[in-house]
């Protein structure tokens, strides 16, 4: 290795991080409870880190001394993730002016939150995914306990915190098993070195491989590590849930597509049959214990589960289309994710918002364009033509039958049917329950709705011309193997 | 314009429903008109089809464009003799069903114009669509709309009846969806399109499941019994347009469904469960037509005729002859008018007296006689007397099935006595006899609006029960061709078989 350090692919990155700080120094200078146009400050730095992105689209693959790799997987990844940070800072004024909770730091962590994401799906080496994966979760602890006079918020930080660590310790564990054996954390060279292993070597690499699944498990809330996720996106101020359920999604499904796709392939033999079975176990779970829910944002909680297994499916698959598939799905459901968490919390005032199903009740009547972003998110959630969540699904299931997955496909769609019923349940309250009482919610802000057409606007458009979608994802997913 | 003319059919509707969400809240009648005029001019432009349709078999009005190129996906429409009614049919009664509708709906009459707008563009879109996956889309979008409408402006248990509907179609559909999936795949040729698809050979032994997963979407959309019990509760509760349109319509849309996909992609299969198929139909007529026997509520009575009725349409497509296919396709149209008119009739009879109860009526004919006219020619055309429409599509349909199987057509014509016993019955006791009830002596006759939707619909059943060839010149080379695929595919796979087994006989022989 040079002395030189090409730093080009961490600038997207560098640049969120500076806004992080300047973010910070603004909340000291403008001093104690005074506010200051934080949400502007940040939404200024994370389109200056889209646009040095555009720029590295003209270097592609270059590489910052073997960590970071600005290649179009990890730069398509990086897009999604800066948008869906700036989607949640859209949605956050309205939702702490509510809270009484404008302050700088939240804002400064959701930016080093995503900074983590970005190194997730960026890194070509476990030890710095596992760098990231701590940065990203270290200052979502912080973000979920943000609302600290709220007792759910603390127990969610909690929670988060105590499972997050303990996952991490899996996922090091395994990335130490997986040094032993080859000698080096890089997934090239892993990928090189661990079809020639023999003996206990190879046993020892099984071995790392579950505990990286163990620990990306956590990460991704799938069934039996998902105990954490209600509570958690219950808890949490909810645009910093929708940032989770959105950008963690991405960024830990990139990581995972990357170390198994690109790393561990020579194990496929041993880690798909497991990875299959997870997936069914998410599917069911998650859409069977959303049906009982009466919470929203428990039910979304469980829903994202839900989808989490549909994510897995594609994982199983056959490996080129895999990652297309996942791509695209990662984007149709950030998008949705964003959009319905965004309503609650666009509607959320004086530190009130909608909790339950009756909480719409009426909805339709009194906020006919809300309820119908709410309504198109969810049948985006359930798969229904015309929106991206159809087309990701129908990705998804493709990928299950062309690796001869045909079992996963059914189990993937009877569970959608199961689905149905619960996405329904929200469409019943707002269009087919009259309203109780008085509207107390708030007005939308124009923040809110800006960042409410994104979403709809995505969900529609990539859903009847997906084209550009599938190509971007179909060459980034080529990017890595 | 005739090479858009589809497009511009499903189109229309869209831009109609768009047009319509963004107007005042406040401005009722202007929502409304302006539903009833872009879905009549969708139904004029509709005729334009009929006038230039060619009586062959091959697609017609084809519009074959990329969409969705990396899975091969095209934007794919055309129409044959087996939709070109079809389609006509749907953008025929939407206006109608509109109409109907003025004084019915009072709540909400944006969102009600706007779902019954989408609803024809998606049914219109089924019927066009020649790719695998443009059909689905159409197939399952058409849900939504349909689910509104149950939902929001249906009777008491209108939220039951509305969710049951979605799962159970949605719960068919998904498996369709796999077999899709699996076809796509396996045929290895990166292409949905259906008539590509029909003339790749598919394995016998993967038929029977594609089969399988596929009719069990159509089954339930018919419905054939046993997956018919979503029906009565989506018809009774649903408002008057969303019965008339749900009869009239969507459960065409199940057999429509194997004809132009199970049958011609799957043909093996087809064949096979053909007897299966008909002993379903047969069950389902009987069933349907016992349990309309003893319905006390006049729109559950036109409910299970509805199974009863579809029963018919099956049994003509199981008998694989195409003057079965045609009569099938001929009972669709005939189901759809003559259902389709006495759900209105129906509803124009809850609405003056808001019970559907069969025993709170009684001597009508003398107190509505304009209404009582129309009630019995259309309760005719119903109960197939000769000289209706739907005589002609029944009388088909046994004449296609009696080489099959006849013990099936002795079956299905009991059906057609019992379906006379339980509307003449039904007529008797609604119309016939004193005016028991004080309630019904100051009911009004029809209006001029309530006339001028029924009377079309008279004028049609009357008109398809003397003029029938003028229809079914157009329908016939398509289901014909159908039908020739269907044998000359099962031959061609014996011919195979017998080939397969042959040279192992003959090394049999020498050895």
């Amino acid at each position: 290795m040079s002395g030189t350090v090409d730093l080009q692919p961490a600038y997207p990155a560098i640049l969120v991080a500076v806004t992080a700080v300047a973010v910070l120094l603004t909340q000291a200078f403008a001093g104690k409870g005074r506010t200051a146009p934080f949400s502007a400050l940040s939404l200024a730095g994370l389109a200056a880190a889209l646009l040095s992105l555009v720029l590295l689209e003209r270097a592609p693959g270059a590489v910052m001394g073997g960590a970071l790799t600005a290649d179009r997987f990890s730069l398509f990844l990086q897009v999604v993730i800066l948008a869906v940070a700036a989607l949640a800072v859209l949605f956050s004024p309205q939702y702490l002016r509510s809270l009484r909770l404008e302050r700088g730091e939240y804002y400064a962590l959701l930016l080093f939150s995503a900074v983590g994401m970005m190194g997730l799906v960026s890194s070509l080496e476990l030890v710095s995914i596992f760098v990231a994966l701590e940065i990203m979760s270290i200052a979502l602890y912080g973000l979920a306990g943000m609302p600290r006079a709220r007792p759910a918020s603390q127990e969610s930080a909690l929670k988060y915190f105590i499972t997050g660590s303990f996952s991490s310790a899996f996922l090091l564990y395994g990335i130490a098993l997986l040094y032993g054996v080859c000698g080096t954390t890089s997934v090239e060279e892993i990928a090189r070195k661990l079809p020639l292993t023999t003996g206990p070597a190879s046993l020892m690499a099984v071995l790392g491989t579950a505990l990286l699944l163990v620990g990306f498990g956590f990460k991704v809330a799938s069934v039996p590590f998902h105990m954490w996720a209600p509570d958690v996106y219950e808890g949490a101020p909810t645009p910093v849930t929708a940032f989770m359920a959105a950008g963690v999604k991405v960024a830990a499904f990139g990581a995972l597509l990357r170390v198994f796709d690109a790393a561990l392939p020579s194990l496929a033999d041993r880690w798909q049959p497991i990875v299959a079975w997870l997936a069914i176990a998410t599917m069911v779970v998650g859409n069977l214990a959303a049906l009982a829910q009466s919470g929203l944002k428990r039910m979304l909680a469980y829903s994202s589960i839900a989808h989490a297994g549909y994510l897995l499916t594609a994982l199983v698959a056959a490996p080129r289309i895999a990652g297309e598939a996942m791509l695209y799905y990662l984007v149709a459901y950030a998008a949705v994710n964003l959009g319905a968490f965004g309503v609650i919390s666009a509607l959320s005032r004086d530190g009130r918002e909608p909790l339950t199903y009756r909480d719409l009740a009426g909805l339709a009547q009194r906020r006919p364009a809300l309820a119908a972003a709410l309504a198109l998110y969810m049948v985006s959630l359930t798969g229904i033509p015309a929106t991206a969540g159809f087309v990701g699904k129908f990705y998804v299931f493709t990928a299950a039958v062309t690796g001869n997955w045909v079992a996963l496909a059914i189990v993937g769609v009877s569970m959608s049917v199961v689905s149905a019923y619960y996405y329904l349940g929200v469409v019943v309250s707002m269009y087919m329950r009259d309203p109780d009482g008085e509207d107390t919610w708030a007005a939308v802000s124009p923040a809110s709705a800006f960042a409410l057409a994104v979403t709809a606007g995505v969900t529609v458009v990539f859903g009847i011309w997906p084209t550009p979608v599938l190509n971007l994802a179909r060459e980034a997913a080529r990017s890595l193997l | 314009m005739t090479q858009h003319l589809l497009s511009l059919l499903i189109a229309l509707p869209l831009a109609g429903a768009l047009a319509v969400a963004f107007t005042r809240r406040e401005a009722e009648s202007l929502q409304k008109a302006l539903g009833i005029a872009v879905s009549g001019l969708g139904f004029l432009l509709s005729l334009l089809l009929v006038s230039g349709f060619r009586d062959v078999a091959s697609l017609q009005f084809v519009e074959n464009v990329d969409w969705i190129p990396n899975w091969g996906i095209r934007y794919f429409v055309g129409i044959d003799g087996l939709s070109l009614w079809l389609v006509v049919l749907a953008s025929f009664l939407t206006p109608l069903a509109l109409l109907g509708s003025w004084t019915q709906i009072h709540a909400r009459v944006r969102e009600f114009v706007v779902f019954m707008l989408l609803l024809e563009a998606g049914m219109i879109g089924v019927f066009v669509a020649q790719d695998l996956f443009l059909f689905y889309v159409f197939w399952e979008a058409m849900l939504v709309p349909m689910y509104f409408l149950i939902g929001i402006w249906g009777y008491e248990r209108r939220v039951y009846a509305a969710v049951k509907f979605f799962l159970y179609t949605f719960a068919g559909s998904v498996l369709m969806l796999v077999a899709f999936l699996v076809l796509y795949r396996t045929t290895g040729m990166g292409s949905l399109s259906i008539p590509e698809l029909a003339r790749t050979p598919v394995d016998p032994a993967l038929q029977t499941w594609l089969f399988l997963g596929c009719a069990l979407a159509f089954a339930i959309k018919v419905p054939m019994w046993p997956f018919h019990t979503w029906l009565p509760d989506a018809h009774v509760e649903a408002p008057t347009a969303g019965s008339v349109i749900l009869a009239a319509v969507l459960l065409k849309m199940g057999g429509y469904g194997f004809l132009r996909i199970a049958i011609p992609l799957f043909p093996d299969a087809a064949r096979r469960f053909a007897p299966w198929i008909g002993a379903l139909a047969v069950i389902g007529i009987l069933y349907g037509a016992l349990v309309s026997l003893v319905q006390p509520d006049l729109k559950k009575l036109v409910a299970y005729s509805s199974v009863s009725h579809l029963g018919f349409v099956m049994l003509g497509i199981a008998s694989f002859t195409t003057i079965g296919l045609v009569g099938a396709v001929y009972q669709m149209l005939n189901h759809g008018i003559s259902t389709g008119a006495l759900f209105f009739l129906v509803g124009m009879l809850y609405e003056r007296r808001h019970t559907r109860l069969i025993s709170e009526f009684g001597g009508l004919r003398a107190v509505v006689p304009w209404y009582f006219a129309t009630f019995l020619l259309i309760s005719l055309s119903s109960i197939a007397v000769p000289g209706f429409n739907g005589f002609v599509g029944e009388f088909l349909i046994l004449l296609g099935a009696w080489p099959v199987d006849p013990r099936l057509v002795v079956l299905a014509a009991i059906g057609v006595v019992l379906a006379a016993g339980y509307v003449l019955w039904m007529v008797k006791r609604v119309f016939y006899g004193e005016v028991a009830k004080a309630e019904n002596r100051g009911m009004r006759d029809l209006s001029a609006r309530e006339s001028f939707v029924l009377v079309p619909l008279v004028a049609l059943a009357l008109l398809m029960g003397v003029a029938s060839p003028l229809f079914t010149r157009r329908i016939e080379p398509a289901a014909d061709a159908l039908v020739r695929q269907v044998h000359l595919h099962t031959a061609a796979a014996a011919t195979r078989a017998a080939r397969a087994a042959a040279p192992a006989d003959a090394a049999g022989v020498r050895r």
